[in-house]
């Protein structure tokens, strides 16, 4: 900061980041504190403390399922979106294609379409296909809504890519397809990554596609959801405690891998 | 005359560098100034503390008598051609003019009226409405220009601006600079680490060198009497004549070198009898022959090198003190050296006595 | 790599001619399989743009324009699934929705509540983004974006849980205002418009701060220098330089939040009262009630893609103007 701007905004500035960064933090903060408390019911103060509700949530059978059942849409949905990701990004960024905004604003149309709407249009969507709902719905409708986050991420790291890279691979005798594994994903691999674990996040957070495409068997955001509206108790604190940490570990473990490799 | 600008014993330092060190600088009304000095000298950081982006460690400035030193930059009457031209993207070339003009609570005709003059000085009437994306490097270079001297300043300040242009159009834009100086009247204080730009713009030069001025003065004076060896070597090609001083006579200095007695002007410069100096002279000061000059002094040597340059060829000569000397000839003058002994002989007055 | 003279010969004649690859390529490519199918495709443009295209063609058209369309046509069917006399196709849903105050008014609701949180998320979050892109020194950046990003790492439900909990009667603020003795009953922060609105800010401020905080990061201070050199203070740097350069981040940041806060369904769920309910809610009971009134849902929900779709256009086309085109 230049040493004339005075000092009344900087301070304001700060202030305001500092109040933001409470808001954000506060309840998060507070409703892992209350994980701990040893009461039957969740409210403050916290004056009793215990390990219990964490004990009751990893022998929990419905929130270990939830949770296995969650990991497998989000691995398969992951795998489907960062294929046809890669794949609608390449045929953007290829040469000599007509209409390219368009198919990008197409590609992108599931993400900006309201969530809600997006989850309605796919339930119509597999009635009308008669498609059951189910585990194969609920990955289908994830799948759709993750792809044109893969597009972008891809799409802006190829445009960074040198384009005499895959000349050069052609030059030395790779064929098209040798040349896209042997020099254009290497490439892609930051962007690859961040799509990946993106996908991965979304997947597992998601409650509006699941909820209207989803069969019998619980989802994780389902099963918290139903255990929100039954009623308060700290062992949900303890659930929501547990998935917080491990889906933070993956974001900023992810953050830290792709800003390693772009420098 | 009151100077304009004058830095009173300013210190500027960054941690325990000191990039300013004690500069004291007066700059009459109405000159074409130049801070002339290699990169980090501190020519920059003199010019930023003008025009308030940063605050002197130490010191004053005065602009028109006033101490600004701590003022900010929006509150000081100076502006600022950047290096990049700094122009605002989302504005037009007009709107960019107006730009200082508007925040002074100018009625809009005025604005218009004043924004349209600059613009057709600098012939850019046509591009009133052009946003500065659409600009060649020229354009913008007079946008930003215009831009700066908009706002009515008593003292413009250039960095660097000319540094982005391929060589053509800097040397147009330095004729055209030279000739709004000329127009305006204004002050203009110029950074550059071109000495050719710096040598064929100003009427002062000021050559800085690790935060302090070595030499100040116009043009001519600088390259054909350079106070110091860094000056010298800065300005312009230089051959050193090292060697101990046997008798001062008048304003000429007796130097003992390579075997003879050589003069140069002492140029202010009072060295004890009997201790080492250097004196520099310029390559196309020399003179080479072929032939021993019968009446003046001379020092033999052999070329060892010829360096065709077009209007001119440059010759190295080695001397028997196994030091050699560059000398440069025009082509009638190369004509008449034949063979690789020669004799080098100038005038005493052109090589001048350096202060270290 | 190895290269057998034999080879070398061989690419002396024609030098496209395959070299051999280390690893599982140089297997795979030294395969007869592969010279049959991918060596084929990979060796032929033709072969290699109908597979470049058909693909993702074959995906957007089926699964990105499919379902909206589908929803579209459903939308103006009076029954679905059709009677058995065949399709009837009719405006009759949309008329419903104008003539009935009770979809009508929840609409107007959740379009007015959207452009509010929009608004509060750009005026909260601007100044946070500004501190970091132009304050924050460089080097500590990456931490302190980082602070406000972890918290988006939580799920929606997560957040939205956390936030009742600190809204509720025996929640944080309510336990603490009461501890200070500013309040001797619990105010009721919960199930109304102000919990509604702090939930979704809280949910979704970070689409508002991290296009903010490129577009901000991007201007040039050299920029900020030039316009306090020609004479303008904080305030006039800020409102002619700073503001209408970082007006790109200003419209994706408004868009984003306002799509997203138009749709949002878990939220009202949990935070809303039975005063505040918004669209969202309404549609869903559409597809979800006993009675299956889908062609009804899907002619609402057209309106609602419409009016948020075409809300952000003209959004766009007043803030953005003339797009700028930066050196």
């Amino acid at each position: 900061m230049r040493s004339y701007f005075s000092d009344f905004p900087k301070t304001a500035l700060q202030a305001s980041y500092w109040l933001f960064v409470i808001y954000l933090l506060l309840p998060l903060a507070l409703m892992m504190a209350i994980s701990f408390k040893d009461a039957n019911f969740v409210a403050f103060p916290i004056d009793k403390w215990t390990l219990k509700w964490y004990a009751q949530v990893l022998q929990d059978k419905q929130f270990l399922e939830a949770c296995a059942y969650s990991i497998f849409i989000a691995l398969m949905t992951t795998l489907f979106a960062t294929i046809i990701g890669v794949w609608i990004a390449l045929l953007i960024s290829a040469e000599g294609i007509m209409a390219r905004s368009v198919i990008f604003a197409l590609a992108c149309l599931p993400a900006v379409v309201p969530g809600l709407i997006n989850a309605i249009s796919m339930r119509i969507f597999i009635r009308v296909l008669d498609i059951p709902t189910g585990t194969g719905a609920i990955i289908l409708g994830h799948t759709v809504h993750a792809v044109p986050f893969v597009v972008i991420m891809v799409l802006t790291r190829l445009r960074s890519m040198p384009n005499n890279l895959v000349d050069a691979a052609r030059d030395l005798g790779a064929d098209s397809f040798v040349a896209f594994m042997r020099v254009t994903l290497p490439y892609l691999t930051p962007a690859l990554a961040g799509g990946m674990v993106f996908c991965v996040l979304t997947s597992i957070d998601d409650f509006v596609r699941t909820f209207f495409l989803g069969g019998y068997q619980t989802t994780l955001p389902m099963l918290i959801f139903a255990k929100v509206q039954g009623g308060m108790s700290p062992e949900i604190n303890a659930m929501a405690t547990l998935v917080l940490i491990v889906t933070a570990a993956i974001g900023l473990y992810a953050e830290h891998f792709t800003r390693r490799s772009r420098t | 005359m009151q100077p304009v600008v004058h830095f009173r014993n300013v210190n500027k330092s960054y941690g325990s560098s000191l990039a300013v060190d004690n500069l004291d600088l007066a700059i009459e009304p109405g000159q074409f100034v130049t801070l002339l000095g290699p990169s980090g000298c501190g020519k920059s950081t003199t010019l930023r503390m003008l025009g308030g982006f940063e605050t002197p460690t130490s010191g004053e400035i005065f602009l028109d008598g006033q101490e600004i030193s701590r003022l900010p930059p929006n509150k000081r009457n100076v502006n600022i051609v950047f290096q990049d031209y700094a122009l605002f993207p989302h504005l037009n070339v007009r709107r960019n003019v107006a730009f200082g003009l508007e925040l002074k609570g100018m009625a809009s005709d005025a604005i218009h009226k004043r924004t349209m003059e600059l613009l057709s000085l600098v012939k850019l009437t046509d591009f009133a409405e052009r946003m500065p994306g659409q600009l060649s490097g020229g354009q913008r270079q007079r946008v930003a220009l215009m831009r700066a001297l908009a706002p009515n300043p008593n003292v413009l300040l250039l960095d660097e601006p000319l540094s982005a242009l391929d060589a053509k159009l800097r040397q147009q834009m330095q004729i055209e600079l030279k000739s709004i100086q000329k127009t305006t009247g204004k002050t203009f204080i110029f950074v550059t680490h071109d000495q050719e730009e710096a040598l064929t713009m100003s009427d002062v030069v000021v050559v800085m060198n690790a935060g302090r001025i070595e030499q100040m003065g116009d043009p001519h004076t600088l390259y054909a009497k350079p106070r110091s060896r860094f000056v010298a070597n800065f300005i312009g090609e230089t051959n050193f004549i090292e060697g101990r001083l046997k008798a001062i006579d008048g304003g000429l200095a007796a130097i003992e070198w390579n075997g003879s007695v050589v003069h140069a002007n002492l140029n202010g410069q009072s060295p004890a009898i009997d201790s080492t100096v250097a004196a520099a002279i310029r390559p196309e000061a020399i003179s080479v022959l072929s032939q021993k000059p019968a009446n003046t002094i001379a020092v033999s040597g052999r070329i060892t090198q010829r360096i065709f340059k077009g209007d001119h060829t440059s010759l190295t000569v080695s001397l028997e003190n196994g030091q050699s000397v560059v000398a440069q000839l025009d082509p009638v003058a190369l004509s008449a050296v034949t063979g690789d002994d020669v004799w080098l002989t100038w005038r005493e007055n052109d090589a001048v006595v350096l202060a270290d | 790599m190895m290269v057998d003279s034999s080879m070398t010969e061989t690419a002396k004649v024609s030098p496209r001619a395959g070299p051999s690859y280390a690893g599982w390529i140089g297997k795979l490519v030294a395969s007869p399989l592969y010279a049959a199918t991918i060596g084929l495709i990979a060796n032929s443009r033709m072969a290699r743009l109908v597979l470049l295209l058909a693909i993702p063609l074959v995906w957007i058209v089926t699964l990105h324009i499919g379902p909206i369309y589908q929803m579209a046509r459903i939308s103006i069917m009076d029954n679905y699934p059709p009677a058995p006399g065949g399709v009837v196709y009719t405006l009759d849903n949309y008329r419903l929705f104008f003539q009935e105050p009770l979809y009508f008014m929840p609409f107007l609701r959740s379009i007015i509540f959207a452009v509010c949180v929009t608004a509060t998320t750009l005026i909260v979050v601007y100044p946070v983004a500004y501190y970091v892109a132009k304050v924050v020194k460089p080097e500590n950046r990456t931490r302190a974006l980082l602070l406000l990003l972890t918290p988006f790492w939580a799920g929606e439900l997560i957040r939205t849980f956390s936030v009742i909990m600190f809204l509720a009667n025996r929640g944080a603020v309510n336990v603490f205002l009461r501890e200070v003795g500013l309040i001797d009953r619990p105010i009721i922060l919960l199930y109304n418009y102000f919990s509604l609105s702090f939930g979704v800010i809280y949910l979704i401020s970070l689409f508002m701060l991290l296009p903010l905080y490129s577009a901000i990061e991007k201007i040039p201070t050299l920029l900020v220098d030039a316009a306090a050199d020609l004479g303008a203070g904080p305030w006039a740097r800020f409102r002619r330089v700073i503001l209408p350069l970082s007006k790109d981040g200003i419209i994706s940041g408004c868009s984003l939040v306002y799509l997203t806060s138009i749709g949002v369904f878990a939220a009202p769920l949990l935070l809303g009262g039975p005063n505040s309910t918004i669209f969202p809610e309404i549609i869903a009971s559409l597809f979800h009630g006993s009675s299956d009134k889908w062609p009804e849902g899907a002619a609402f929900s057209i309106l609602m893609l419409a009016v948020s779709l075409s809300t952000v256009g003209l959004f766009m086309r007043v803030v953005g103007g003339r797009s700028v085109k930066l050196m």
